[in-house]
């Protein structure tokens, strides 16, 4: 008997052992394929239904609620006692039988990738430019939206993304700008019109202290509206994606650094290191109210070309078993109270807008943000984020850029 | 007696060996499979089995998308591309000397630093002349990608650029991996040889404080550069207040120096160990014969030390390099537009809205393969003794 392994023993073990391995991941993987292809099957057989069909809460299984959503939308941010968006849900009949479990998403499009490979959502929180993308890869189904009492509060130019083949897909949740903050007492808009634009990142005498989001859609967007004025910035031909794209890498050299987390930039500009970012309304808040920033003159740009918003808000998976308990929780974050936290511990606009305002408890939000003007979060004054096309282009110049 | 001594004597019988001495020759198949087994299972299904995969998407021999909306969508062909891989590899690499720029096609340098690897590890059974081969071998390997940083340019004899930004962003990250790494490991000679020699008793004390900044997260230390760094930070607004300078320093944070610098500081106390282990092989008393004889301390090092520590130095080196090449997260946090790799350019195809990740895994699988030959290359070099050192 031979105790010792020799030389082709070990190889044909090892060789043995890695094929087991092979085998069991493809196994594994393919059942998964087969399981998330049924699904999203499934999915598509419902949604080939465009009338949203009625779902009964009552009978469906007790089972958690599994919300897949970005990091600061579970039951986190609120002090004791204030209302938070789920509040409603989680006081309810089902509260308690159906408890909202949380993950948390970094990216819409790694998002999209986890849900496509199988993970199993109820509710999932995808923001405007990628419900299409949703809606055709078949993950997602349409609202009933005769569940969700507070529906006619939600403008119809916010509900627009999501209505895909006379069906709402999306419930708009939270609405935001993007924008520049920058110090007003440092940054003079002399150069480039004298009035603030985003011409401004092309200026360089502020080389070195411009700090931009690391999405090449929005690096491109920043170079449309810089090139074209006041025109939609994600309606683009080639030619102008082409000329956005050399504005971009000329914006580049006085770029310092794309930032991938808000609070990275936040602390760079609290820090000195930049004096210009583009951030969302929380990052603006942040700075403007941070101790340092006391005695500066800090600035959201409410440029001549339009600032760039985005709408996020909640999709119903076309895999989930419990959609009626779903739409009792996506009625909970459509209250104006919902709308009024996501307004006070975020600064975002709410997509519900009846009767959030007299909810807010920091009224200053409402004038610092123009909650109250609908016509400063509408074209011309503000650009919606949407499904750009041609997509393939549009990214890859952005990408082209951050790489260059 | 005599009858016994003409014939030869009947073969001995083997002692029937003892259970116990069978155990204790090896083990026993089972207990050699078990011990393996952890390590293999870990192998296949982390690392074979995901390069399987990876290899797969690269060819288009399987997507990961299953449906096929997803799959148009993920930029997934399902099919074999050339058109991909030639994205990445089917451009022109511009060598620039000092004074003189010349174009060559990716595939000649491919060739060369092909030719240069196996020279390096194989030229020293060339009699008289191997040696040198060796060490020309590698300066010529190194000399494109070993830069000194100084403030926002990195000073070098031979640069390798690229018209293709990955190829490019490959030259930047090779270039960025290899100064980290070649400065990490001269920090970390001294201090491995100080634990060494010189602290005696205590040096297990002096390791542990070595290696104390491991006890953070990575994270942490990469922010607590930012503070140091940044332009009011700690070096900048202590040079203002001696009034050495009036504007802060820009190139210490968000520039490939940044990187580079916590890169290396990331790394040094973790290489000490294999070279302090290194080190910890010498037998004291070749020192002190060569003393003896008349070596000056540098003359020991050189002669006996080094030879003793080569294979801990380059198994140094290429810890550090190997994970510095793809490097992904200190970039993205202190490399701001300057300081972008390869790492970064390879996961925007994957997340953040490119879709690509056919594409994606084409470049993976570049990176993979050029680190595999390295530490073949390695392995091979060390086996030969050190390649003559």
């Amino acid at each position: 008997m031979n105790a010792r392994m020799n030389r082709q023993g070990f190889i044909a073990l090892t060789g043995a052992t890695s094929l087991a391995a092979f085998l069991a991941a493809c196994g594994g993987s393919s059942s998964g394929d087969s399981d998330a292809g049924s699904s999203a099957a499934a999915g598509s057989g419902d949604t080939s239904a465009a009338a949203p069909v009625g779902f009964d809460p009552a009978t469906e299984p007790d089972a958690p609620l599994l919300v897949f959503t970005w990091s600061g939308y579970d039951e986190s941010p609120v002090p004791d006692g204030a209302p938070w968006m789920w509040q409603e849900y989680t006081d309810g009949p089902y509260g308690a039988k159906s408890p909202l479990k949380f993950t948390f998403l970094d990216d819409d499009t790694q998002a999209l990738a986890k849900v496509a490979s199988g993970f199993a959502a109820d509710i999932i929180h995808p923001c405007g430019g990628y419900i299409q993308k949703w809606k055709e890869a078949g993950l997602i189904q349409p609202l009933d939206v005769a569940l969700l009492p507070d529906w006619d509060g939600v403008p119809e130019s916010l509900k627009a993304p999501g209505l895909i083949d006379g069906a709402y897909y999306h419930l708009p949740f939270d609405v935001g700008f993007t924008s520049l903050t920058y110090d007003a007492d440092a940054v003079d808009f002399s150069k480039v019109g004298g009035e603030e634009s985003w011409k401004i990142l092309l200026d360089d005498r502020y080389k070195g202290q411009i700090s931009l989001f690391n999405g090449p859609d929005e690096i491109i967007e920043y170079a449309a509206l810089a090139n074209r004025g006041a025109k939609d910035p994600t309606e683009l031909t080639i030619e102008e994606i082409a000329a956005a794209k050399e504005t971009a890498l000329l914006m580049k050299q006085n770029v310092r650094n794309y930032w991938t987390s808000q609070n990275d930039t936040v602390n760079d500009f609290v820090n000195g290191n930049i004096l210009i970012t583009a951030t969302w309304p929380d990052g603006y808040w942040k700075i403007k109210t941070h101790p340092k920033m006391k005695d500066r003159n800090i600035q959201y740009m409410q440029p001549i070309e339009g600032r760039l918003t985005w709408i996020c808000g909640l999709v119903l998976s076309a895999a989930s078993k419990q959609p009626g308990r779903a739409m009792l929780a996506m009625a909970a974050a459509n209250t104006p109270a919902a709308g009024a936290a996501v307004t006070d511990n975020y600064q975002y606009a709410s997509g519900q807008k009846a009767g959030v305002s007299e909810l807010i408890t920091n009224k200053e939000l409402i004038t610092a943000f123009g909650l109250d003007d609908p016509a400063l979060w509408e074209p011309p004054m503000a650009w919606p984020q949407k499904a750009v096309e041609p997509y393939k282009e549009f990214i890859a110049a952005g990408q082209e850029v951050i790489n260059a | 007696m005599a009858v016994s001594a003409k014939t030869p004597a009947p073969p001995v019988p083997k002692r029937q060996r003892s259970r116990r001495e069978q155990r204790n020759d090896g083990g026993t198949a089972v207990s050699t499979y078990g011990l393996l087994a952890p390590m293999l299972i870990l192998l296949g299904v982390l690392f074979l089995a995901p390069l399987y995969y990876i290899f797969l998407f690269s060819v288009g021999l399987k997507r990961f998308s299953p449906t096929d909306a997803l799959a148009s969508l993920n930029g997934e062909l399902n099919s074999f591309s050339t058109g991909l891989w030639s994205k990445l590899v089917s451009v022109d690499v511009t060598v620039m000397l000092p004074g003189l720029n010349f174009n060559v096609p990716v595939l000649l340098i491919g060739i060369f630093f092909l030719v240069l690897l196996v020279a390096a590890v194989t030229a020293n059974r060339i009699p008289e002349y191997g040696n040198w081969l060796v060490g020309i071998a590698f300066v010529l390997l190194l000399a494109p990608f070993l830069t000194i940083p100084a403030g926002n340019n990195l000073l070098r004899l031979l640069e390798l650029s690229s018209d293709g930004d990955y190829m490019r962003l490959f030259f930047k990250s090779v270039t960025m991996a290899m100064t980290s790494s070649v400065t990490a490991v001269l920090i970390a000679i001294p201090v491995a040889y100080f634990l060494a020699f010189c602290v005696g008793k205590s040096k297990y004390t002096w390791l542990l404080i070595v290696i104390a900044p491991f006890l953070t997260s990575y994270l942490l230390r990469v922010f607590a550069w930012k503070v140091i760094l940044g332009d009011q930070g700690l070096i900048n607004s202590g040079l203002t207040s001696i009034g050495l300078i009036d504007e802060p320093l820009t190139f210490l944070i968000y520039s490939q120096f940044t990187v580079i610098v916590v890169l290396t500081y990331a790394w040094v106390p973790f290489i000490c160990l294999p070279i302090f282990l290194a080190f910890e092989t010498i037998d004291r008393r070749l020192l002190e014969a060569a003393m003896d004889l008349g070596a000056t301390r540098l003359q020991a090092f050189r002669k006996i030390s080094l030879p003793i520590i080569a294979p801990g130095i380059v198994a140094a080196f290429l810890f550090v390099f190997i994970p510095s090449i793809g490097e992904y997260i200190t970039p993205t946090l202190v490399g701001g537009t300057q300081g972008t790799m390869y790492g970064q350019s390879l996961a925007s195809q994957f997340v953040g809205g490119a879709f690509n990740w056919q594409f994606g895994s084409v470049m993976s699988l570049f990176l993979l393969g050029v680190v595999l030959l390295l530490t073949f290359a390695t392995a091979r070099f060390l086996r030969a003794g050190g390649g003559g050192l």
